[in-house]
């Protein structure tokens, strides 16, 4: 690595130095109590795989070149130089860990690996040496912020195409309005979905059923910036959402099942004239106010719930999916241990935007998991999350077991009594 | 169904999971030449968007799209 990729490197390293990230990179006692907190250890026993062991990479590069220490004698307090083998290291370590956070609960100190990691994560954007299709797919988001008015039209026709399965479906017209309304100024609800039908379909369903004065907006929730750790995609994809709830001067954001983008907008979009909230908070809300009512008898079996981490742990929702459960099961399983510990479905961190290329790892670091779920008894295993999903679809296949793996919001709108 | 364009590949698409069908839209370019033409089948309105996005980001062409019976057809061109 040549001097100025070095000092380049080390300026971004330095730029997400704040107060937070200084006191996770200096408090580590090394005792240990995170070692079987992280799932990727417990189902594959390699201390590669302890969240302090993650950390310490970056740390020691930190302690090379941040810490007076260091600088002067390194092989003290194991600082490490910046090189090509470092970045392998730090890839290894970053893309190993789905920034789950359940390594901080146990943490005597809350040391935060996820945030060590956006170090790693960073330092490899610097370098190019991040997963390339992870930046395609965020530059993908980007480049449709900036020309949407050239994509409209078709777009357009697309949502069009689909208003049609929701009136079969559901026999349900949005009372003389449009049945998947999009660039609606002054709906008080802009739902941001996935690109996926499925992410449009059962929801629209459901606000039409409620009677909400909604839209549908014109860019997809997931924010690929956030899952390969570079911020200034993050925030211009963040942007593109933000822009658009001020431009239809909406109150209400509301993120489809996808634990990422929830997370992000929750949390990184600062002051704004309107609310955040998860289909998953609105659906309870909607059941609450008496505004839909749902059919019990229509899931058969026991139900369990996965708690996606981005959701759950780490944007404390945890009681409104419980009760929207309530109204779709008489026998709802909890899994052990409870929600707050709940075990990472093994594909946050963009592993499963990685594909095929990572099938094996999710597989094999989330077998904790697989046991976890098995364990309830459960039939029917729900989740709030696309990344989810798709993780333990993949993982009820490799595992046999059994179960059928639900979106929440679908079997909310299957229940519908209309 | 018509076909205006002879794909030289055709990738189906349908009902995938985000972001299956972007990322395997850019390994399914891959497979063929420069100039030949890769057909994407889906039945996701986002593709609409983020395929042209997708296609500008990656250098490639989208030289036709055709919406029929609820499949979206989108014709894309290899450039790069
Ligand atoms: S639990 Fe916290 S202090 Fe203990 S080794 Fe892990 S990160 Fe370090
Ligand atoms: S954030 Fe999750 S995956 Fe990463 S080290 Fe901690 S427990 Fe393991």
């Amino acid at each position: 690595m040549d001097a100025k990729t070095r000092d380049d490197l080390l300026q971004l390293f330095q730029s997400k130095l704040n107060r937070a990230m200084t006191y996770y990179l200096e408090t580590c006692t090394r005792c240990g109590v995170c070692t079987t907190a992280c799932h990727v250890y417990q189902s594959m026993p390699q201390a590669k795989y302890i969240a302090a062991y993650r950390a310490e990479i970056v740390r020691r590069i930190y302690k090379k070149y941040f810490k007076g220490q260091g600088k002067v004698w390194p092989s003290y307090g194991e600082a490490k130089e910046l090189t090509e083998m470092a970045l392998e290291e730090l890839y290894e370590a970053a893309y190993s860990c789905t920034g789950c956070r359940r390594c901080m609960v146990y943490c005597p100190f809350g040391i935060d690996t996820q945030m060590i990691m956006s170090i790693a994560k960073l330092l490899l954007v610097g370098a190019h040496a991040e997963p390339e299709i992870l930046t395609l797919l965020a530059d993908t988001s980007i480049e449709k912020g900036k020309s949407i008015e050239f994509f409209k039209e078709g777009f357009l026709q697309g949502v069009k195409n689909l208003e049609q399965q929701v009136v079969e479906k559901w026999k349900l017209e949005a009372e003389g309005k449009t049945v998947i309304p999009v660039d609606v100024e002054g709906a008080d609800l802009l739902y941001v979905a996935l690109a996926g039908a499925h992410s449009i379909i059962p929801a629209a369903a459901v606000f039409n059923a409620a009677g909400e004065n909604w839209t549908l907006s014109f860019f997809e929730a997931v924010n690929f910036g956030a899952f390969v750790g570079d911020p200034t995609k993050t925030k211009l994809i963040l942007d593109r959402i933000v822009n658009e709830a001020k431009r239809l001067k909406v109150k209400e954001v509301c993120i489809c099942e996808c634990g990422t983008a929830y997370r992000v907008m929750k949390q990184l979009s600062g002051k704004q004239p309107f609310e955040v909230s998860s289909v998953t908070e609105v659906h309870a809300r909607y059941i609450r106010e008496g505004r839909i009512k749902l059919d019990k008898s229509r899931f058969q079996g026991p139900v369990t719930y996965h708690d996606p981490c981005q959701i759950a742990r780490n944007g404390g929702i945890l009681e409104e999916p419980r009760y929207i459960l309530q109204h779709l099961t008489d026998d709802y399983r909890e899994m052990a241990p409870d929600p707050r510990y709940n075990y990472c479905c093994g594909g946050g961190g963009g592993l499963v935007a990685l594909g095929e290329e990572t099938l094996d790892f999710r597989m094999k670091s989330a077998r904790v998991k697989a046991e976890q779920v098995q364990k309830t008894g459960a039939a029917i295993l729900a989740t709030a999350c696309e990344n989810c999903h798709t993780q333990l679809e993949n993982l009820n296949h490799h595992y046999k077991l059994g179960m059928n793996v639900q979106f929440l919001t679908s079997m909310v709108a299957d229940a519908l009594v209309i | 169904m018509s076909n205006a364009i002879q794909a030289d590949k055709v990738m189906d698409l349908k009902g995938l999971p985000c972001p299956m069908p972007v990322v395997k839209v850019s390994k399914g370019i891959k497979e063929v030449e420069v100039g030949q033409i890769l057909e994407a089948q889906t039945t996701d309105p986002g593709s609409l968007t983020d395929f042209p996005a997708w296609a500008r980001t990656s250098g490639n062409e989208i030289v036709d799209t055709i919406q029929e019976n609820g499949v979206i057809r989108i014709f894309i061109k290899r450039n790069v």
